[in-house]
C-alpha cells in the first residue's frame, strides 16, 4: 500500500529515480515495502525496537545497492532476501541458533503421545491472530527461524537451507516441529481461555 | 497405514506429496485428521501474518537522514528556498556536513506532519527594503541572557543601537517569527514540558532570524563566499535545535 | 561557676555540632547514590545522559570506567548498559518528577583515552585530563573542558556558556545559539566556532599550522594574542565594527575587501595558521596582550 502522500511513482521509476539520489523515490520504495520489510524483522526478533531498528538497517543496505540493481529478480524478492539476511546476521551476532542441530524427527512413539491426548479443542475454522502471534513469539529460535520464514513469508526449503545454512531435511523437520509446538501452545492457550471463562 | 507411520511421513505429505494410504488413513482416524486440519490451519493463518505490522515513523526520519549523510540523496535543481550552498571541504569535517544541516531541518518538519521540505524561514513582504535586521538584542550575556532566552521571543525588547553611528542603514524592529512548520514541531516538543518549549521557541526564533539575515546578505551579493557561510552556519544552527528537540522527543 | 560556665559552653558547642551532623546526615539520606564499575579495553566508548543534573568526567585507571550516580529523590532511575567497550549510562524522570526530583548528578572516572559523550539539558558538563574524544550536547548546560590533548571536541549548545582551556592537538567544532564560548589556549589543526548571539572570546596564539573559524550572528568576537602569533587574519563584520591593534602586515593574495561592512586582513609572523573571523552584525576585536 503506498503512502498517499507520496509521489505517484510505479516501482520500476521509483528505482530508476532511487538511482540519481531522489528522496521521493527513496521514499516510495521505503512505502511500498516497510510493511513486509518490519513484519518479517518482528516476527523474527519479537522485539518492536529491534525490529524498527533492523528495518532501517535493511532498508539502508538496499538504498545503498539499488545503483546495482538490473531487475533479474523482482525487486520485493531482492528486498525480501536482503532482510532475511539482515535478521540472521543480528540472530548470529546474538549467539542465537538460527537451527537446532538435531536433525532427527522426534521418536514415534513421543510423536504419538504428545499428539493424541485427550484433547477436545481442535483447531478449527480461523486463528485468532493474537494467539498465533504470541504462539509464534514464544518458539524456541531455531524453530521460529524455519517457521517464520516458510510459513509466514513463504520461502522454500531449499532458500532457507542457504540463508541459515543447514540442510532440506532440516528444514523441514524444524518446521514440522514448530508446526506441532504451536499447535501445542494454541490448545493450551484455548483450554485456558476456557477454563476462565 | 498406522498412525505412527502416517507422523513419519506427515510433514512431506504437508509439503505436497500424495500418498493414497495417508489420505484414507487420514480420513479414517479422527486424532491423526485432526492433526493434519490443525496443521493446515496454523500454515494457512501464518500466511495471513505477511503485512500485518508497520513501522514507526521514526524509521524513514532516520533513513532519510543517513541517506543524505551517505550522500545517497542529491538534491533536485528546482529546491526552493535558498542559494545553493557550497561547503568549502577543507573546512567541514564529517561531523557537520551542509546536506545533513538541511536534512535535519527537513526531518524535523517530516516528523510533524511528512510535508516536504519546508520553508525554513519567512520571506520578507515584497514592499519591504532588503535592510538587514537585528533581531537579538545585544545585551549583557551569562545569567541574563539565560534568562532572556526563557522568555518567548515578544518580551524582548528591540535593538537599542545601531552597530555602528556611522551607519546609514534603518533596521526594522525584531520581525522574527515561527513557521507554521516550526510551531507544530514546537507544540510536540511541548508535550515534554512548557519550560521547554518555551526555550525552544526562544532559540527558535534567534535561529530563524539569523537564517533570514544571513538570506538577506546574501541577496545582496550572491557572490560573496561569506554570504553563503553566514547561511550555512545559520542552517546547520537550526538543524542543530532541531535535532536536540527530536532526541528529546523520541 | 566558671567551671559550670565552661561546661554549658562545650555542651552547647556538642549540641550544635550534633545538629550540624545529623541535618547533614539528613540531607544525605534523601539522596541515593550508585555505583557501577565496568571493565573496558582501550578506546572505551562512554556515553551519559541525565535530562537535570551535572557530569563530571575525570581521568582514572586504564581498565575500567567508575561511574557513581547521585540520585536526589526516588522519582529518577539510572539505567546502564555495556556492549563490549562501549557503556551507556541514561537517567529518566518517574511519572511524577520535577526539575528538582529528577535530578541526578553524575561522577565519572575514566581510562584517558577514552571518547566521551555527555548530553544534559541542565548541566553543568564539565571534563578534564581526557585525550579521546569528547562530545557536549545541552540547552542550557554550562561546558567546562580543560587539558585535553590529541582528542577532537564537539560541543552543541543552545545557551550554556562553553570554557575551553589548554586544549590541544585535535579538532574543536562549538555550535552555540546563545551561550558564550571562551577559549584560553586552545589550538588544533581545526577550531570551528559558529554562534548566535553568544560572544566568542579567545585567549592564546592560535597554534601553529591550524585553521581557526569563528563565526557569530550578533555576538562579538574578541581575540587576545600574544605578540609571538604567528597567523594570517581576515576580519569582517557587515554591520559591526571592526578593530586590531596587532602589526598586520599586508597579504600578497586572496581578497582584501568586501563589498559592504567593516573588515581587516594581514599576516603576523610567518601567517603559520589561518584565522578567519566573520559576524554579521557583532563587534570583531583583535588585541595584542
Amino acid at each position: 500500500m503506498t503512502d498517499p502522500k507520496q509521489p505517484n511513482l510505479t516501482e520500476p521509476e521509483a528505482i530508476e529515480r532511487a538511482k540519481q539520489g531522489d528522496e521521493s523515490a527513496f521514499e516510495v520504495l521505503y512505502h511500498l515495502h516497510k510493511r513486509r520489510v518490519y513484519s518479517l524483522c518482528l516476527r523474527m526478533v519479537s522485539n518492536p525496537t529491534q525490529a524498527e531498528d533492523l528495518t532501517q538497517e535493511a532498508f539502508m543496505q538496499l538504498f545503498r545497492k539499488v545503483g546495482t540493481f538490473r531487475g533479474e529478480s523482482a525487486f520485493s524478492t531482492w528486498l525480501h532476501r536482503m532482510t532475511v539476511n539482515v535478521v540472521l546476521m543480528h540472530l548470529r551476532k546474538k549467539g542465537l541458533p538460527l537451527v537446532s542441530l538435531d536433525e532427527t524427527i522426534e521418536s514415534d512413539e513421543e510423536t504419538q503421545r504428545k499428539d493424541l491426548g485427550g484433547d477436545d479443542l481442535r483447531l478449527t475454522g480461523s486463528l485468532d491472530r493474537l494467539q498465533l502471534q504470541r504462539a509464534i513469539d514464544r518458539l524456541p529460535p531455531g524453530y521460529k527461524t524455519v517457521f517464520v520464514l516458510h510459513d509466514v513469508e513463504g520461502f522454500e526449503h531449499n532458500e532457507i537451507a542457504n540463508l541459515v545454512g543447514c540442510s532440506i531435511g532440516n528444514s523441514k523437520s524444524q518446521l514440522h516441529k514448530a508446526r506441532l509446538k504451536l499447535r501445542d501452545y494454541l490448545k493450551s492457550m484455548r483450554a485456558e481461555k476456557a477454563k476462565n471463562g | 497405514m498406522k498412525c505412527n507411520e502416517v507422523q513419519r511421513v506427515l510433514p512431506e505429505m504437508l509439503e505436497g506429496g500424495q500418498n493414497g494410504e495417508f489420505l484414507a488413513h487420514v480420513e479414517a482416524c479422527p486424532a491423526c485428521g485432526e492433526l493434519v486440519s490443525d496443521l493446515k490451519t496454523i500454515s494457512v493463518a501464518a500466511a495471513g501474518l505477511a503485512e500485518s505490522a508497520e513501522p514507526a515513523p521514526r524509521v524513514w526520519v532516520n533513513i532519510a537522514a543517513q541517506l543524505r549523510s551517505e550522500g545517497l540523496i542529491r538534491e533536485p535543481e528546482s529546491q526552493p528556498a535558498g542559494p545553493v550552498l557550497v561547503p568549502d571541504r577543507r573546512r567541514w569535517s564529517a561531523w557537520w556536513l551542509a546536506p545533513v544541516a538541511a536534512a535535519l531541518v527537513v526531518a524535523g518538519s517530516y516528523v510533524i506532519n511528512h510535508r516536504p521540505l519546508p520553508q525554513v524561514a519567512n520571506q520578507p513582504p515584497a514592499n519591504q527594503p532588503p535592510a538587514l535586521t537585528v533581531p537579538v538584542s545585544k545585551e549583557a550575556p551569562d545569567a541574563s541572557v539565560q534568562a532572556k532566552n526563557q522568555q518567548p521571543a515578544t518580551n524582548r525588547k528591540p535593538p537599542s543601537t545601531a552597530a555602528s553611528s556611522g551607519d546609514e542603514q534603518a533596521f526594522s524592529a525584531p520581525t522574527e517569527t515561527v513557521s507554521l512548520d516550526d510551531q507544530q514541531f514546537l507544540d510536540q516538543v511541548s508535550g515534554r514540558s512548557a519550560t521547554m518549549k518555551a526555550t525552544y521557541e526562544s532559540h527558535l526564533r534567534s535561529v530563524n532570524s539569523y537564517i533570514r539575515d544571513a538570506e538577506a546578505y546574501l541577496k545582496r551579493n550572491p557572490a560573496d563566499e561569506d554570504a553563503r557561510r553566514h547561511l550555512m552556519e545559520a542552517y546547520e544552527q537550526k538543524a542543530m535545535l532541531y535535532q536536540m528537540a527530536l532526541d528529546h522527543v523520541q | 561557676m566558671v567551671e559550670e560556665g565552661l561546661f554549658m559552653e562545650s555542651m552547647l558547642r556538642t549540641v550544635i555540632v550534633g545538629l550540624v551532623v545529623a541535618s547533614c546526615l539528613a540531607v544525605a539520606a534523601a539522596d541515593t547514590r550508585k555505583e557501577y564499575r565496568f571493565p573496558v579495553g582501550p578506546r572505551a566508548n562512554v556515553s551519559v545522559d541525565t535530562e537535570y543534573g551535572s557530569i563530571t568526567v575525570k581521568p582514572g585507571n586504564p581498565g575500567q570506567v567508575v561511574v557513581v550516580a547521585v540520585l536526589k529523590s526516588d522519582k529518577a532511575e539510572v539505567d546502564s548498559s555495556q556492549k563490549g567497550n562501549r557503556i551507556a549510562i541514561e537517567s529518566r524522570p518517574l511519572q511524577g518528577a520535577d526539575q528538582q526530583t529528577a535530578r541526578v548528578d553524575f561522577e565519572l572516572t575514566v581510562p584517558p583515552d577514552a571518547a566521551v559523550n555527555l548530553r544534559s539539558s541542565s548541566g553543568p558538563l564539565s571534563a578534564e585530563g581526557l585525550h579521546g574524544d569528547l562530545t557536549f550536547e545541552g540547552a542550557t548546560a554550562p561546558v567546562d573542558v580543560r587539558h585535553v590533548s590529541g582528542g577532537h571536541v564537539h560541543v552543541k549548545t543552545m545557551s550554556g556558556t562553553v570554557t575551553l582551556t589548554d586544549i590541544h592537538g585535535g579538532h574543536i567544532e562549538i555550535t552555540s545559539i546563545s551561550g558564550e564560548v571562551h577559549l584560553t589556549s586552545v589550538t588544533g589543526p581545526l577550531v570551528q566556532v559558529n554562534s548566535g548571539s553568544g560572544k566568542i572570546s579567545y585567549d592564546g596564539d592560535f597554534g601553529s599550522g591550524g585553521d581557526y573559524l569563528f563565526t557569530t550572528h550578533t555576538g562579538d568576537i574578541d581575540a587576545l594574542v600574544p605578540a609571538a602569533t604567528s597567523a594570517d587574519f581576515s576580519a569582517h563584520s557587515v554591520l559591526g565594527k571592526v578593530h586590531d591593534d596587532l602589526p598586520l602586515k599586508p597579504r600578497e593574495h586572496g581578497r582584501m575587501s568586501w563589498a559592504a561592512g567593516s573588515s581587516f586582513v594581514g599576516t603576523v609572523g610567518k601567517a603559520a595558521s589561518k584565522v578567519v573571523l566573520r559576524s554579521l552584525s557583532g563587534r570583531i576585536r583583535l588585541k595584542q596582550r
